[in-house]
């Protein structure tokens, strides 16, 4: 009697019932109310088929990687609080975070979080290949799908760098060296060689796609503050409005897939 | 398919901002139907002592999409322009190297990796300076003086002394700089200038300081 | 323990390792519902943790395991392995019910719905709310890595990319870097991205299966499981300091020698076979390594038409067929250049280094 008592001085006041419009979701109607009236709720439909809700079918690896994401976005803003991406300061910044800093696992978090993440989107598109969810309908959200995965690798890669010490400068080096090969583009891509005015080439070091992703012709000063920027906003925004068009998409190809 | 036919003409006229864009959208309906019905339609809400006839509008629709379409290749060549600085800030690309008696026969001198990244290499007949980036994937090789190599870490690339590649993935030679003397009998590199073995440029003089 | 070490220290010796595992794949295949049951995945699985735990004993394994950042590897092996196992036993049992006239799990389970409040957002909580433990305790128990301060004239022994990209850096030892880290890695994110229009198979969309869809699911398997998992194994585990191969349980000495004299075809072609010298026109020079290429790119894609894919080429017609066709063959060129490397020191097949131009 005193839980429902509780329950009524809570729920039946102007404030709550501006921001609940439906009652208690104890009966049919209310469930679907529930979802209806809830801007994040609404993601989903208001019923969908069991076979969306068996863990076994699902894995629920495409609702985890987004909720990694949540978590990568909430601890990457704390940690932008502390970090400078210049050369000068990076790794101290790091080093301090450890030190200075309480609740000192943020920075755990955020690089177990990245790894997890990776790991979570491989596991997605491989349980939508199996089940052949890729298949029509649901063709473009598939494309829309592997090119997430592809800024999912970039927001871990360009990560790497920040710490600025010799794991992330390394790895960074050989991965971005790969550039310098771009047919064309890079300065030692096949065909660059072809264009040039005269004797002076067009495409060289100071010149090419690679140069253009590290801010020089070696990765320091310039390729940090790029890839901070990089992974801070460009990528993250470019997934978040991609993510958007996933989610619809998949409410538009008939939901969480199943035989048609 | 049908949205995108409905928008193009209406957008076009926005773009070009010709007098004819209430025109325009007056026409934008009449696509909607079937075209013969659009015809009678159309015909009188524009006359033609208004001047503007099918045919003028479709071209007057052209040049807009035109400059609208070149006008987003040059921002977006701007754009790209943008990523490349007038200016650079790195270290200086020429510097002296000490005298040509301080250095060894037959040996590695590794004292400039650090902050020039050359090697120095004399033999019996002169030096020369070793660019210490891989030509793999730019990794810096370490000199293994007691195999009297240059092995790269990162995927295992092989250079002889001379920096001829000799094993692992490394496709080409170590690159060599400009290397001469100057008027104070100092060795001087010039890091600006790039010689590589494949394309015969080992042979220019100024690749070797003969002695 | 020796005697054990020395055996696991031949098998992964790469080459043996990668045919194993091959050998392997394909055995899990043929014998899938053998391999699909609980009894078999139970013992496999304890064999595995007896073989991880006898390998924690080894002081190199637990150096390479112990390093931070390669525990999502060991995470990711794990995961990949119950879930490839979750899939394909769905798959078979799935298959036995069409088998029998039956409709499948998920077909049985379309016709019932359930409310998203509460059944679904009450999966999706449990989930967050372990997900979030699991992050936590993992924060906890190790501590992001941080090496010594950047430093551009000291490259680490072994320098290694961050581990998901592993397989691509190995692929980088066979193959020009215009290939492996330009031209393959686009390719795998259009072929991917293509998969949904050449797939003309319209059984098995939303539901396990694997009589329907053999094709399409050996190759994505073989992709998945053993170009990419594999590879990223290999270079993890097995390279160690100047990217040489080490057994699982080797020391990683950084003297060892090993000598890799690779050899181009032209050589092969004109002074080992032919016993001259090599041409000094560049295009003479490369004719025989252009012409194997020509004839693995544009050659093998009719006769394999006529021939094993017929069935394929009815069905998706002469464009689809030959863009899927042409995707397969750039997967396949990966473990086979990777086997002439291994068999033959061949190191390219054409090679214009003046023109950065090397396959």
């Amino acid at each position: 009697m005193a839980r429902s008592k509780v329950m009524k001085v809570l729920t039946e006041n102007p404030v709550w019932r501006s921001v609940f419009r439906h009652k208690m979701p104890s009966d049919d109607r209310n469930r679907v109310l529930v979802v209806l009236s809830n801007v994040f709720l609404h993601l989903h439909p208001t019923k969908v088929r069991k076979s969306g809700v068996r863990l076994s079918y699902t894995w629920c690896m495409g609702g985890l990687t987004f909720f990694i994401f949540l978590v990568e976005s909430v601890t990457g803003i704390l940690l932008m609080f502390y970090y400078r991406p210049t050369a000068e300061f990076a790794f101290e910044d790091i080093q301090a975070l450890g030190a200075h800093v309480p609740l000192g696992i943020m920075r755990e978090l955020h690089r177990w979080g990245a790894h997890a993440m990776v790991i979570t989107v491989w596991l997605h598109m491989f349980r939508v290949f199996l089940t052949g969810s890729y298949k029509p309908p649901r063709e473009f959200n598939w494309n829309v799908g592997v090119i997430l995965l592809v800024l999912t690798l970039l927001l871990s890669f360009t990560g790497y760098l920040l710490p600025w010490d010799q794991l992330a400068m390394w790895a960074v080096t050989v991965g971005t060296n790969m550039a310098r090969a771009t047919p064309f583009l890079g300065n030692e891509g096949p065909g660059a060689a072809l264009l040039a005015i005269g004797d002076t080439p067009l495409v060289h070091a100071g010149s090419d796609v690679r140069f253009a992703l590290l801010g020089g012709r070696f990765v320091a000063a310039g390729a940090l503050l790029r890839f901070y920027v990089l992974h801070c906003i460009a990528i993250p925004l470019a997934a978040a409005v991609l993510m958007a068009v996933h989610f619809w998409r998949v409410r538009k190809d008939g939901g969480i897939s199943g035989p048609l | 398919m049908s949205d995108e036919k409905q928008e193009s003409p209406g957008a076009g006229a926005e773009a070009s901002e010709t007098p004819a864009a209430p025109e325009a959208t007056a026409v934008k309906r009449p696509k909607l139907v079937p075209v013969k019905k659009a015809v009678p339609v159309k015909a009188p809400s524009a006359p033609a002592d208004e001047g503007v006839t099918r045919r003028g509008l479709f071209s007057a629709l052209g040049l807009g999409w035109l400059t609208f379409v070149g006008a987003s290749g040059a921002f977006l060549a701007a754009s790209t322009r943008f990523l490349f600085p007038n200016v650079r800030y790195e270290p200086p690309s020429s510097f002296r190297a000490g005298l040509p008696s301080d250095y060894a026969v037959g040996a590695v001198e590794e004292r400039f990796k650090a902050q020039y990244g050359v090697w120095i290499v004399r033999n019996q007949e002169g030096m020369y300076v070793l660019s210490t980036v891989c030509t793999h994937l730019g990794c810096t090789p370490n000199w293994l003086a007691a195999e009297q190599k240059f092995k790269c870490p990162c995927h295992g690339s092989g250079f002889r002394m001379s920096g001829i590649n000799f094993e692992g993935p490394a496709p080409r030679p170590l690159e060599r700089y400009a290397i001469s003397l100057a008027d104070d009998g100092q060795v001087l590199i010039d890091k600006s200038r790039l010689f590589q073995e494949e394309k015969g440029q080992w042979k220019d003089p100024a690749s070797f300081l003969r002695l | 323990m020796e005697t054990f070490k020395e055996i696991v220290n031949f098998l992964t010796n790469p080459k043996i390792l990668l045919i194993l595992s091959v050998v392997m794949f394909a055995a899990g295949l043929i014998f899938i519902r053998f391999f699909t049951k609980p009894i078999v995945a139970i013992a496999g699985a304890a064999a595995s943790v007896v073989f991880f735990g006898l390998s924690m004993t080894d002081e190199n394994f637990m150096l390479i395991v112990a390093k931070a950042d390669n525990v999502p590897i060991v995470m990711m092996v794990v995961l990949v392995g119950f879930f490839t196992w979750l899939g394909m036993r769905r798959a078979v049992i799935n298959d036995q019910l069409m088998e029998a006239g039956q409709e499948t799990m998920e077909r049985r389970e379309t016709k019932q719905k359930v409310f998203v409040w509460p059944d679904l957002v009450y999966i999706e909580f449990l989930a967050i709310i372990l997900c979030t433990v699991g992050l936590i305790i993992w924060s906890i128990l190790l501590d992001a890595p941080l090496e010594e301060p950047a430093n551009p004239t000291r490259t680490p022994n072994p320098s290694k990319a961050p581990w998901y990209f592993l397989g691509l850096q190995e692929m980088l030892v066979y193959y020009d870097p215009w290939i492996a880290g330009v031209l393959l890695p686009g390719l795998i994110i259009v072929g991917l991205m293509a998969v949904p229009y050449f797939d003309p198979n319209p059984k098995g969309n939303g539901y396990y299966t694997w009589k329907e869809r053999k094709f399409a699911i050996t190759t994505f398997l073989f992709g998945f499981l053993i170009l990419w998992v594999t590879l990223i194994f290999i270079g993890t585990f097995l390279r160690g300091p100047n990217w040489n191969f080490f057994g699982l349980f080797e020391r990683w000495d950084v003297a060892k020698l090993e000598a890799l004299v690779n050899v181009d075809l032209s050589e092969y072609f004109w002074v080992i076979w032919l016993d001259g010298g090599r041409p000094t026109n560049p295009l003479l020079r490369e004719l025989p390594g252009l012409i194997v290429t020509a004839g693995y790119l544009f050659l093998l894609p009719p006769i394999l038409a006529k021939t094993v894919f017929r069935k394929f080429y009815a069905e998706m017609g002469p464009i689809r067929f030959n863009v899927m066709i042409f995707l397969f063959l750039m997967m396949a060129s990966l473990p086979i250049k990777m086997a002439l490397r291994w068999m033959f020191n061949l190191k390219y097949l054409v090679a214009f280094p003046e023109y950065f131009f090397n396959i």
